[in-house]
Order: C-alpha cells, then structure tokens, then sequence
C-alpha cells in the first residue's frame, strides 16, 4: 500500500470514509417496516398465492386432478344447457349432404293450419325447432331438412297443439304415447 | 416434460368424453322429471355398456316428453326399446349397424318374430338390411299378416331383389292399399310381380 501512487491513496482514503445517511431514506425504510407489521393474513395470504414456486406432481395425481377438472367441466355444462324448447335445431341436423347427410322434403297438406313443424328424432323432438313453409297452394305446407342415412321417426305438429301422423309413409310401430308418429327410411347417398 | 405430455392429452380426453356424456344427460334432464330423467339415463347407460345404440333410447325419452307421457311410462317405453335392440342384435349379428339394429327393434315391435331377422340375415350376410326391415313392418303394420310378410320379403331376398325393386314394390303396395286392395292380396301381387329379378311391376297402379 506504502507503494502507492499519492493519487490512488488519496482515492482510497476517499473511499475509505464512512458514508452519512439519508435520514429520508432511512424514514423511508422504516415506513415499509411498519406497512409489513401491519399487514393482515389475508394481505400475506394473497403474497404466499403470488410468490411463484415449484411444485412436484406424481403423473397419477395429474391424472387424478386431470378427472377432477373434466367433472367440474361436465357440471358447469350440466347446469348451463339453454332450455332446447327454445326453438333451435341441433347443428347436426342441419349439416351439409356432404358430410353424409341427405336432404329430405316433408309435406303435410293442411288447409286451415296457421303453423305447421315436423318433429323428430333428428331434432330432439323439439315442436318448435323445423317450421314447415306455406307454399300458397291449396293448404301445402314443407320443409327441407338434413337427415342421416337410416330409420327416422317423424310427426307433424298442427297449431302447436295437433300431433299428425304422415298420411305418405309408414306409421311407427310400437308404442308412440298416444300421438301418432310415422317412420322415413333415409338411404345411402349413391356415389 | 414427461409429466405434461401424459396430463394433458389425458385431460382433454376426459373432458372430451365428459362432455358427450353430460351433453346427453343435460338433454334428459332438461326434458324429464328428475326421477324419470335418472331411470332413463341408467337404462341409456347400461345399453352403451352393453354395445348398444344409445341415442335412439335417449330419442325415444324426448319423444314421450315431447308427447306429455307420464313418466313411468316413458322409462318403461326406453326400456322395452332396449330390449328390442338387444334381441335384434342378437338376430342381426354384432356387427350390425345402428341403423339395422333401429329397423329391426321397429320391425319386432311391429310383431315380427327374431327368427325372421335371422333369417334375412342368413339370406344376406353383408350389406344393410334397413330396407327390408322397414318394408316388413310397413306390411305387418298395413295389414298383413307377419307370417305373410315374412315369406314375401325373405323370397325378395332369396331372389336378390335389388333395393330400387324393394323400395318399387313398397311405393306400389301402398298405393293398392290407398285404393282399397286387401293388404295381403296387394302384398302377394306385387312380389310376384319383382322376384325373381323379373322385369319392374306394371305402371298401372292406381293414383292416390
């Protein structure tokens, strides 16, 4: 140190001098102190879920938690189902010939009927879901709709109220609760 | 790593599969009382285990909610379908489509008898038989007798009719009966006039 250049020792000495506090700072300081003391649990709470950690999870608890959240998934889309009598058909029903559907036309001539929809299994039985259409001739009513390859079980509601049978197809055998209902066997697309 | 890519694809599964099964039950418990909603689901679910169609037990719930049926009588009618489907399997074969199985409960509750379903199936062991289900039933339903219907649609099928002679032979069969023909005469003639393969039925048919 002795062989030190006289500027570099005057810099250490420099350096060597305590340095005097900021009584701000230091006012600062304590303030922060005090706020920490004076946080509630739920304060420290909320710090502990914020402080990021890792955590060690065995692929038989993933899988477990895995289920836990598809459960809670299920309920939540359990208890939200809009009420289906709303009025809407289900997608599938509406899907495009392409994807292996075919178009099928329903007629029922009612003459004095002010609403005509057809009802079946391809729209979950829902009386309001597919509306038959006034074609403004002698009281014929249709209605296109987009049905699987396969037996469907279809009635007409007259008025909201008038459960009818197709006069063209097959009646349904087996029991149908008192309202006739009538069975369309939708076939294959040829390609 | 690992552990992510064992938890997550099993995550989205199990909610996939979720989902489909509480769509469904959200359908019946939106329709049913709770007691009828839980009878019918615990039927729809022990035909999915048993490898039976589901969504025609599930239809046929809506259709008695739809219709205002009381509840025990709709689960009594989901029942009595599975059954139908479980006998129509078992005549069919395992391999029968949804569709067979569907036509064939319809053509049983129609009073056709098991053995006449396996016997159609003997006759033709590949290929749909929807159409020659729904064509028996449409006869027993029209008034043939099931005997009569049995025999007239499995010489179709001896005879290789084809399904454009076996949706022709319908269409005309029930224009006979629209014009007054008695069922079992209408039926008879038609098929005579199809099988064997022979040359399509006359055009003369009576309008309806």
């Amino acid at each position: 140190m002795d062989e030190l250049d006289p500027v570099l020792r005057r810099a250490a000495d420099a350096l060597r001098q305590p340095v005097p506090p900021d009584p701000a700072a230091r006012e600062r300081i304590l303030a922060a102190v005090r706020a920490e003391r004076r946080a509630g649990p739920a304060a420290r709470a909320w710090d502990w879920l914020r402080r990021p950690r890792a955590v060690m999870v065995s692929p038989l608890a993933g899988l477990g938690a895995a289920a836990v959240v598809a459960g809670l998934v299920a309920l939540a889309s359990t208890s939200g189902e809009p009420d289906r009598g709303g009025g809407t058909a289900r997608p599938a029903a509406l899907a495009s010939p392409a994807a292996g559907y075919r178009t099928v036309q329903f007629v029922l001539v009612a003459g004095d009927a002010r609403t005509v929809t057809v009802v079946g299994d391809f729209n979950d039985w829902n009386p309001r879901a597919t509306p038959l259409s006034a074609t403004g001739r002698d009281g014929v009513w249709s209605a296109m709709v987009a049905l699987r390859p396969g037996p469907h079980t279809y009635s007409f509601v007259v008025d909201g109220r008038t459960w009818v049978g197709d006069p063209a197809a097959t009646p349904a055998p087996g029991d149908d609760f008192g309202r006739p209902s009538s069975v369309i066997l939708v076939r294959e697309a040829r390609t | 790593v690992k552990l992510r890519t064992l938890v997550v694809p099993a995550l989205l599964a199990t909610a996939a599969a979720a989902s489909r099964v509480s769509a469904q039950d959200a359908r019946l418990a939106a329709r049913l009382d709770p007691p009828t909603s839980a009878a019918v689901a615990a039927v729809v679910d022990s035909a999915r285990r048993e490898g039976l169609p589901a969504e025609p037990l599930v239809q046929r719930a809506l259709e008695g909610s739809s219709k205002g049926a009381a509840g025990p009588r709709i689960t009594a009618s989901v029942r009595a379908l599975r059954e139908r489907l479980r006998t129509a399997r078992e005549a069919l074969g395992p391999a029968a489509p949804e569709a067979d199985l569907v036509a064939g409960a319809q053509a049983l509750a129609a009073g056709l008898d098991p053995g006449t379903l396996a016997r159609l199936r003997a006759l033709r062991p590949r290929g749909a038989l929807a159409l020659h289900l729904v064509v028996l039933a449409d006869l027993v339903q029209k008034g043939v007798r099931p005997g009569a219907a049995s025999s007239l649609v499995l010489d179709m099928a001896r005879s290789r009719a084809s399904d454009a002679d076996l949706a022709d032979f319908q269409r005309l069969f029930e224009a006979d009966v629209r014009a007054g023909a008695p069922p079992g005469t209408a039926a008879a003639t038609r098929a005579r006039g199809i099988a064997p393969r022979g040359p399509s039925a006359p055009s003369g048919a009576p309008a309806s």
